[in-house]
């Protein structure tokens, strides 16, 4: 168990930057997920910590130690690929047998390891079979414990999920990371599924066009983004344009709290197209003037539907209904556009083209971001 | 792989193309036209040429050349076009069989072939005999089949030892072709007709000139089968028989370079016909084949225009056969007696035994150091960064488009005494290093396609598996790479093998003291051995037939994908 960390790294492929100045330290122990759309570096940021790549600058220490120059052989991780890369013309024991075969272990302390490995990815028993005659699911535990077999200083998990079916996806979520937790691993999981990475992960780091643009716990990320994009990549959620009106200042006049910290937060007045909003400043180092252009960022679950105009509240008119069972979705058009609304378990159904509907938010739900934040 | 690696092997590949592949073939081209002055300076001429053009006996050996090289082509695409189109439109009986069977003319070197065609086809060969024994022709006015000046007679055996070649690149074109390219044209109202000359057709067409350009440099260049042919009018033999005045005579120079110059020319035609597409490099299409069973009659007619073309092509094989049990034939259908007396005086025919040793030993050799070769380049090319890989792959496939005659011309030149690959001559004058080296490098091509292909299958990630594993490159490449690139490497190198074992011009040309003799020199010195030398010849070619037999169906098994191996 290692703490892996990355200094200013720097690696294009001719033209296009691939990372852009990365730096990011990962503890000892952690499910540290890289999150991004396609093309944002998440995985040449984590081939580079495999030494697959080789970045142009900046430096990768496992725990304290430089290991940039280290070829891939040499850095003691272990990488589990989207497409398995298990290897044909091995059965599956032989496949789990191989790092430990490179790393001399004895034969019958092999033969030991390879056992056990199966029966903790619960193929017990299936070590002669040939990769072929195994499923995908099976495949992929395979490849799992080929990399957890020989221990490695860090796990390193490239899209592991995205070749399964919906269900069994769910299922290997919590397989993984209870694998991960109970091997005391350090390992580092790529995904473009947000979903995957707010259930799974310690912590994160949001890609985008090679620079991280926010690192955070996944509750920090999805309640407090710190840009437009962030917001709108994890989760969904609705967007308003508006201008600042007034800051609160001092803050302290309210507080969100979280499971691992306790923020103050400042609070803004925005005028939207649609009225006044009253919401909070995710980015605790930016205080704008009045009149400065903002974002609003809303989820649809924040927003609550109510006949009676009230405080913190819009007006629209209904004119979109899916009905998903557990939850309904609604879309209202505002003076500020169409708004996504999803309410749990409601009460009563609004029928669309409902006359009027007050849309009612909670200050700390509205979240005040820069409009030109990592826009390059 | 290491960059350095990457460069190393880069820079040693280019350094052995440049001496043993580039150096002869400039030697040949320069003294075609340097002019020596009084004093031994050279100077930049043109007069040999000029007078190559201008001579009446060489003017007419280029034409025919050229005449055989372009009718020989259009014969072959003739035959493998329908083949190959058949063969992917149509399911009939056998046809994996007969498909197999087709590929029977790249068994047989086509000059013995030549004596074997000879024999069935001649004035006096069997046909005649039949015909006249059944009564439709008249005993006193035999057919020469063969035609006068025996031009027509090189071009049928041209075709039909060159087809497959053609058949083969066209196919792989064909089956890489998504399915669901023809079905969208179907989908969109466009009949099966049209489908094929507007969509089919030109998407094959790279695989038609790949094909095609190989052909008709092996026509234009080819040596043996004139040779058997006695039709000395004709470029390759006129370089073949000027051999021994090569220290003085600037001529036979000029000729190889005119050679060289029209087959570079046909090769970089059809590089550009191709407009840079690698249509190699696309993966296999997923969709369903678009392969219909017909109505019995379609069915019967595919399976009868294979038979038709492996009968056809079975002609000189048929006649070799025969010829090497034969006891008398002349004049009659089948041979007048049975005999296997070739067989086993073969064995004791001080020529035979040491031409097999030596083909084996000479063969052995260069296909292991084309494969050791070839694997290297084709790792650069596929798994490396360089920006000259490219170049690299290009490069290795040159010797595809130089004619044989060339770099053999190029290497005797260079070997006399005094000459830089002198020392290449080993004791006794023996020929070992050259042919080794001229064989390496000319079948180089195959092995390299070879192994592309594997490597490009070969997902990299496996190999990257093994390295975050712990695995040193050495050992990914012992242990992943090399086990499954296996069967596609071994396909390459046999083909290789087969091929270096089959070579006419260096082994005519380079091996010149009895005891280092090929198997193909031996052949040919038997041929024109009085008594029974031909039916020796047949003897040692029904050996080597056999041999190559086996040695293309492990390839066709190992190799999966056929014609893949061909492309250029």
């Amino acid at each position: 168990m290692e703490t892996i960390s990355a200094e200013t790294l720097v690696k294009s492929f001719g033209r296009i930057v691939a990372l852009d100045r990365v730096s990011l330290v990962i503890e000892a122990g952690e499910l540290f997920f890289l999150l991004g759309p396609s093309g944002c570096g998440k995985s040449t940021l984590l081939r580079c910590i495999a030494g697959l790549e080789t970045a142009d600058s900046g430096l990768i220490r496992f725990g304290g130690r430089d290991v940039s120059q280290l070829p891939p052989h040499k850095r003691e991780t272990a990488l589990v690929f989207q497409s398995y890369a298990l290897w044909p013309h091995l059965n599956v024991a032989q496949n789990i047998a191989f790092g430990l075969e490179e790393r001399r272990v004895p034969k019958a302390e092999i033969k030991r390891r390879v056992e056990e490995a199966l029966e903790k990815v619960q193929l017990a028993g299936f070590g002669p079979r040939a990769i072929e005659q195994m499923s995908g699911g099976q495949q992929q535990r395979v490849a799992l414990a080929r990399a957890l077999v020989v221990k490695p200083k860090c796990l390193l998990l490239d899209e592991p999920l995205s070749n399964l079916d919906a269900q069994l996806r769910l299922e290997m979520r919590h397989e993984i990371r209870s694998l991960v937790k109970s091997h005391g691993l350090t390992a580092i999981y790529v995904t473009h599924d947000q979903e995957e990475a707010l259930v799974m992960a310690d912590r994160m780091a949001i890609l985008n066009h090679g620079r991280i643009v926010q690192i955070g716990t996944p509750e920090a990320i999805y309640r407090t983004p710190l840009s437009s994009s962030v917001a709108s990549f994890i989760g969904e959620t609705n967007l308003i344009p508006g201008t600042v009106l007034e800051l609160d200042l001092p803050p302290a006049t309210t507080t969100t709290t979280t499971t691992t910290t306790t923020t103050m937060a400042t609070m803004a007045t925005i005028a939207t197209a649609a009225g006044v909003l009253r919401g909070r400043l995710t980015d605790p180092a930016w205080s704008p003037q009045p009149g400065t252009a903002v974002l609003l960022s809303i989820r649809p679950e924040a927003w609550r539907l109510q006949l009676e105009a009230g405080d913190n509240a819009i007006g629209g008119t209904l004119v979109e209904r899916s009905y998903l069972g557990q939850r309904i979705r609604y879309g209202i058009d505002t003076a500020a556009g169409r708004q996504q609304v999803v309410e749990m378990n409601p009460r009563q159904l609004h029928p669309p083209g409902e006359a009027r509907i007050q849309l009612h938010v909670r200050s700390a739900d509205v979240l005040v971001l820069q409009e030109t934040r990592d826009v390059r | 792989m290491k960059r350095r690696n990457a460069i190393f092997v880069t820079a040693i590949t280019g350094l052995l193309f440049a001496v043993f592949f580039l150096f002869p073939a400039w030697m040949v081209v320069k003294q075609a036209f340097e002019g020596h002055r009084a004093d031994g300076s050279g100077f930049f001429t043109l007069d040999y040429i000029a007078m190559v053009l201008r001579n009446p006996i060489y003017q007419e050996g280029l034409w025919h050349a050229l005449a055989l090289g372009v009718t020989s082509t259009i014969a072959t695409l003739l035959i493998a076009m329908p083949l190959a189109l058949v063969g992917q439109r149509y399911d009939f009986p056998a046809k994996r069989a007969l498909e197999v069977l087709v590929l029977a003319p790249m068994i047989l070197p086509p000059f013995v072939g030549a004596v074997g065609v000879r024999q069935i086809l001649g004035v006096n060969g069997a046909l005649n005999a039949l015909l006249i024994r059944i009564g439709t022709m008249d005993a006193q006015l035999p057919c020469d089949w063969l035609a006068n000046g025996r031009f027509a007679g090189i071009v049928v055996m041209n075709a039909l030892h060159l087809y497959p070649i053609l058949y083969l690149n066209i196919a792989a074109a064909l089956a890489n072709l998504d399915p669901a390219l023809e079905q969208a044209a179907a989908n969109l109202g466009c009949p099966p007709w049209k489908r094929f000359f507007r969509v089919t057709l030109p998407l094959a067409m790279p695989g038609v000139f790949a094909g095609g350009s190989l052909v008709f440099i092996w026509a234009f260049t080819e040596l043996g089968v004139p040779l058997v042919f006695d039709y000395a009018r004709v470029a390759p033999v006129q370089i073949f028989d000027s051999l021994k005045g090569l220290d003085k005579n600037p001529i036979p120079y000029a000729l190889t370079a005119i050679l060289l110059l029209v087959a570079m020319a046909v090769f970089t035609l059809s590089k550009w016909a191709l407009g840079g597409t690698r249509q190699g490099a696309t993966p296999r299409p997923k969709g369903r084949a678009n392969c219909v069973r017909g109505d019995p009659w379609q069915a019967a007619a595919s399976s009868g225009l294979f038979f038709g073309v492996f009968l056809l092509a079975f002609i000189p094989h048929l006649g070799v056969l025969l010829l090497s049990v034969a006891g008398r034939w002349y004049g009659t259908i089948l041979p007048d007696e049975l005999t296997l007396h070739h067989y086993l005086d073969a064995l004791s025919n001080g020529l035979v035994v040491p031409s097999i040793q030596n083909s084996l030993l000479y063969a052995g050799s260069a296909t292991l150091l084309a494969l050791a070769f070839g694997l290297a380049v084709a790792w650069v090319v596929v798994r490396s960064d360089l920006r000259c890989r490219g170049w690299l792959d290009a490069m290795v496939m040159l010797p595809l488009a130089v004619p044989g005659l060339v770099m053999a011309f190029g290497y005797l030149a260079l070997s006399q005494e005094g000459k830089v690959f002198h020392c290449l001559v080993g004791a006794g004058g023996s020929p070992f290093m050259l042919l080794v080296i001229a064989y390496a490098i000319r079948r180089l091509p195959y092995i390299v396609r070879a192994a592309v292909a594997g490597l490009q299958q070969s997902n990299p990630a496996l190999e990257e598996a093994a390295r975050s594993l712990g695995a040193s490159p050495a050992r990914v490449l012992r242990r992943i790479a090399l086990p499954l690139i296996a069967a596609n490497l071994a396909a390459g190198a046999i083909l290789a093998f087969a091929f270096a074992m089959l070579e006419v011009s260096d082994s005519l040309i380079l091996a010149q003291q009895t005891q280092h003799f090929p198997i193909t020199k031996a052949i040919y010195t038997l041929l024109s051995t009085l008594g029974d030398g031909t039916e020796l010849a047949a003897a040692l070619g029904v050996w080597a037939m056999a041999f190559l037999t086996t040695a293309i169906l492990a390839a066709t098994v190992l190799g999966g994908k056929r014609g893949g191996l061909f492309k250029l």
